[in-house]
């Protein structure tokens, strides 16, 4: 029993260890996203994706600025060929 | 839009990538050393999977940013498999694998609930669940590779203490700790110094050859008999 409650406390020490060292690199954030694995270029970070602390939302179509503050906006044909990726929802301020 | 340089990066990384299997198999190790090979094998399809996808949507795509977070996600996990098969390795003597494989289980869910935990607090309830999701997936893959390489150098120090002799496996994680290591200082490099981030992008997948590239020589150069001999026990000619 004591070797096992010593393997899950080292391995909480070594959790609180890993999210030191990261806090301590990304002390100086500036929204760029570590990815690691492979020779993959690493797509673009848009400018909104960074205001919400890296998870990316899909970029506002133009009709939805003509559109003022109501009705649901089209999809456009790029978001057609997502495949699994999450369609935005309408926010609450749209109604 | 990636220029002829990065596709030479690329390609040249996929072709390690396999090249890390194929010399596995050749040398009778890919048993052995299973989940490294499975994680290469990994890396060389996520990257002719994004290969395509960029051919098909472009890279500028959405689907292609979807894909590369999640399929990174993937692979950061596969890593992390990969490094508790090391441990496992190292500690076989001792027969602590199964105390290897509870602290991994346990270090993975932990990650886990840490990094949901993380999105949760920064989320308000008027986020949808996919977005939701796709921030955790980034967190957790940032999350466990920090992890990875704490866990690496933990390893390290293991190796040492232990006084493992083993040439292939000694080169085997130490290149692992220095492609951890490049990473990281790569990332803290790009956040002290935004201005220079093309640069830091571009040396990205640059680093990311490192790995595949050490393995692959770890497999075809060094024998499994192959020993390294102890400091101690090392003759010194005057």
């Amino acid at each position: 029993m004591s070797k096992q409650l010593a393997v899950v406390a080292a391995s909480m020490f070594v959790l609180v260890g890993a999210m030191s060292l990261k806090s301590a690199v990304t002390s100086k954030d500036s929204g760029a996203v570590l990815m690691a694995n492979g020779g993959a270029p690493t797509p673009p970070t848009p400018k909104e994706w960074k205001l919400n602390g890296g998870a990316p939302t899909p970029p506002t179509p133009k009709e939805w600025k003509l559109n003022g503050g109501a009705p649901t906006p089209p999809t456009p044909k790029e978001w057609k060929l997502n495949g699994g990726a999450p369609t935005p929802p309408t926010p609450k301020e749209w109604k | 839009m990636p220029g002829p340089l990065q596709y030479a990066v690329w390609i040249l990384c996929s072709l390690l990538e396999a090249s890390v299997v194929v010399c596995a198999i050749r040398r009778r190790a890919f048993r052995q050393y299973f989940f490294l090979n499975l994680y290469m094998a990994s890396e060389f399809v996520a990257s002719a999977a994004r290969f395509e996808i960029v051919r098909h949507y472009g890279f500028l795509s959405l689907t292609y940013a979807y894909f590369y977070y999640y399929s990174d996600a993937l692979l950061t996990i596969l890593l992390f498999l990969a490094l508790s098969s090391l441990y496992s390795e190292v500690f076989r003597e001792l027969n602590a694998e199964r105390y290897v494989q509870m602290g991994s289980v346990v270090l993975l869910a932990g990650t886990a609930l840490f990094s949901f935990a993380v999105v949760h607090q920064s989320f308000t309830s008027v986020q949808p669940s996919g977005k939701i999701f796709f921030h955790f997936v980034l967190e957790i893959s940032q999350n466990l590779y920090f992890v990875g390489l704490v866990l690496t150098y933990i390893l390290w120090a293991a190796i040492l203490k232990l006084r493992e002799t083993r040439t292939r496996l000694i080169q085997l994680v130490l290149s692992l700790g220095v492609y951890f290591s490049l990473y990281a200082a790569n990332y803290a490099l790009r956040n002290l110094y935004p201005s220079a981030e093309v640069v830091f992008v571009v040396l990205n997948p640059l680093i990311g050859c490192f790995l595949p590239f050490a393995w692959a020589y770890a497999f075809w150069k060094l024998p499994e008999e192959a020993r390294l001999a102890p400091a101690r026990l090392a003759v010194s000619h005057r």
